[in-house]
């Protein structure tokens, strides 16, 4: 466990130094900062229209964090071929990649807390008020964006960078729509994109799953056995993705 | 009989190029054995498989077949792998990590004692002459410092095999002569090196034994002194009172000087030319062997595939 427990932190350490993951960062808080403005310019409830716009912006950045560094850190790795350096001592294969995705997931999960605080302190200077929901669905995102940087790996395996870029923002796209476009199917009659659209949903995640944001914004109530369950779809999913990466760089000649 | 620090049996590897291309075969069959405590140079023209070779025995690549054994383990095997120190054939690094931050990194990798990796790693910066520019972030350092560097993680954890890929590619003479004086000093201690080179003076000056690897296969191998004796002798000669042009026993070389000529003959061919020089009223000024160099037998099994 030393040798992922010193990848993951290299990782880190790595991303951290890294100008892009600043870059999109200083986006993110902007914009939360700015959320003001639109729940200003918007007919409704200030509060409701801050809190969706934030978690949106939050969901948003974590995402393009998490697809591009994943892509970038663990391509450049393979690519640099410091990788040469790492598998020529006595480290599993399988090490490596958990340590890479463990100190990628670490990043994400230090940005989405920045980004957090951020939204909780606005609520406060704004609303006068501090709502515990958004942490609530901030950690659903989190989760979500596991799943995403496992989908990053297995790509950054199969795949090269742009590419693995592209596939894994369709994941996410499709993701969020799927059960959407299912649905609609369940009303068409069309030969060939009903299958599709079947194979689609069942190989790819239902990453609405973890959007909770309607329900903290709104201050509805969420049950426990809902939570659990998307807890369990979402560590399932991504130890099942994870395994496939691993499966993949075991055997992959590094030429 | 020596102790054997890495077989290498029957090593096949082939590569698929990509759609519509003939996979290439790169290994076809390479055999070699390195004995415990040797310098051992693995030396072949380029694409003549050596990285191919150094990769699959550090687990980079999977041999199609083959058998690899470090220390009398199999090669994939983590134990195996723990006895092994690497440098690459160039020196590959984070350019966000200062060069202790580096080592302290590959340190982990080694799972050497917690408490004994500072001390480690200020000695093996030290060894390669680093130790005041340890804290410098890598990016700024020149291609020699980051090949020492490159050196040091490959010593950290006292290899049993040292394995180095071109380890004095694109260094300056200075740089060159420092990690000869590093691979002797390994060698003092007992490691087993085994190093791939173009620089063939380089391989001549430490090495014990060479394997010379053409087309994916090994075509010699075995002490500097014997491959050289292998080689047919030489001679040169010098005369006066004639051309070479006009003589009919084949030569290997010929120069015009001032005042006489020059010209290099094989020995299975020497006696005919006195003969010769004599009947044609030549003299013959100055005759002496001439000791054949690794650098010409290997060239001449590069050029020639070994066959």
């Amino acid at each position: 466990m030393r040798a992922v427990a010193a990848i993951a932190r290299n990782t880190f350490r790595e991303a951290l130094r890294d100008r892009v993951l600043y870059l999109f960062l200083g986006f993110a808080v902007l914009l939360l900062v700015c959320s003001k403005l639109f729940g200003l310019l918007t007919v409704g409830d200030e509060g409701k229209v801050i809190k969706d716009f934030g978690l949106a912006g939050i969901q948003l950045f974590t995402m393009l964090i998490a697809v591009m560094m994943s892509v970038l850190l663990i391509s450049r790795e393979v690519d640099s071929r410091t990788v040469y350096n790492i598998l020529a001592k006595p480290v599993r294969r399988w090490q490596f990649l958990i340590g890479k995705y463990l100190g990628l997931l670490a990043t994400v999960a230090v940005n989405l807390a920045l980004m957090t605080a951020v939204l909780l302190l606005v609520t406060v200077v704004y609303l006068r008020e501090f709502d515990a929901g958004l942490l609530f669905a901030a950690a659903m995102t989190l989760l979500e964006m596991a799943l995403l940087t496992a989908f990053a790996t297995l790509f950054a395996v199969l795949t090269r960078p742009m590419l693995g870029t592209v596939f894994t923002l369709a994941v996410f796209v499709i993701g969020h729509v799927a059960e959407d476009i299912w649905l609609l199917t369940q009303h068409v009659d069309s030969g060939i994109v009903r299958p599709l659209v079947v194979a689609v949903h069942a190989v790819l995640p239902n990453l609405e799953r973890f959007n909770f944001k309607a329900e903290v914004v709104h201050g509805l109530g969420v049950s426990s056995g809902e939570v659990a369950l998307t807890v369990i779809y979402g560590l399932a999913y991504t130890a099942m993705v994870l395994v496939l990466a691993c499966a993949r760089f075991r055997t992959k000649d590094l030429v | 009989m020596a102790e054997i620090a890495l077989s290498v049996e029957g090593l096949h590897k082939s590569f698929d190029p990509g759609l519509f291309e003939r996979r290439v075969d790169v290994l076809k069959g390479l055999s070699l054995e390195v004995h415990r405590g040797e310098t051992f140079g693995f030396l072949g023209p380029n694409g003549a498989g050596k990285t191919t070779t150094i990769k699959a025995i550090t687990g980079l690549i999977r041999p199609d077949r083959g058998r690899i054994s470090v220390c009398g383990l199999p090669h994939d095997r983590l134990e195996a792998r723990a006895r092994i120190g690497f440098m690459a054939e160039q020196p590959y690094v984070y350019n966000h990590l200062t060069g202790r931050e580096f080592l302290e990194f590959h340190a982990e990798l080694l799972a050497l004692p917690r408490a004994r990796v500072g001390a480690r790693v200020a000695e093996v910066l030290e060894l390669v002459s680093m130790t005041g520019a340890a804290n410098r972030a890598m990016r700024t350092f020149s291609k020699g410092m980051l090949q020492r560097l490159s050196l040091a993680q490959a010593l950290l954890g006292r290899p049993e095999l040292l394995i180095l890929d071109e380890p004095m590619s694109g260094l300056d003479p200075v740089g060159r002569r420092d990690v000869r004086d590093l691979i002797l000093a390994e060698k003092e201690r007992g490691t087993t090196v085994f190093f791939s080179s173009h620089i063939i003076p380089d391989v001549e000056t430490i090495c014990d034994r060479v394997a010379i690897l053409v087309d994916g296969t090994v075509r010699a191998v075995g002490e500097v002194r014997e491959l050289v004796a292998q080689e047919a002798e030489a001679y040169e000669l010098s005369f006066v009172g004639g051309d070479a042009v006009d003589l009919e026993t084949p030569l290997l070389a010929s120069h015009r000087g001032s005042d006489a000529w020059w010209v290099r003959v094989a020995g299975e061919h020497r006696d005919a030319l006195i003969r010769e020089l004599a009947a044609s009223g030549a003299r013959l000024v100055a005759l002496s062997p001439v000791r054949s160099t690794l650098e010409e037998f290997v060239l001449r099994h590069y050029e020639g595939g070994g066959r």
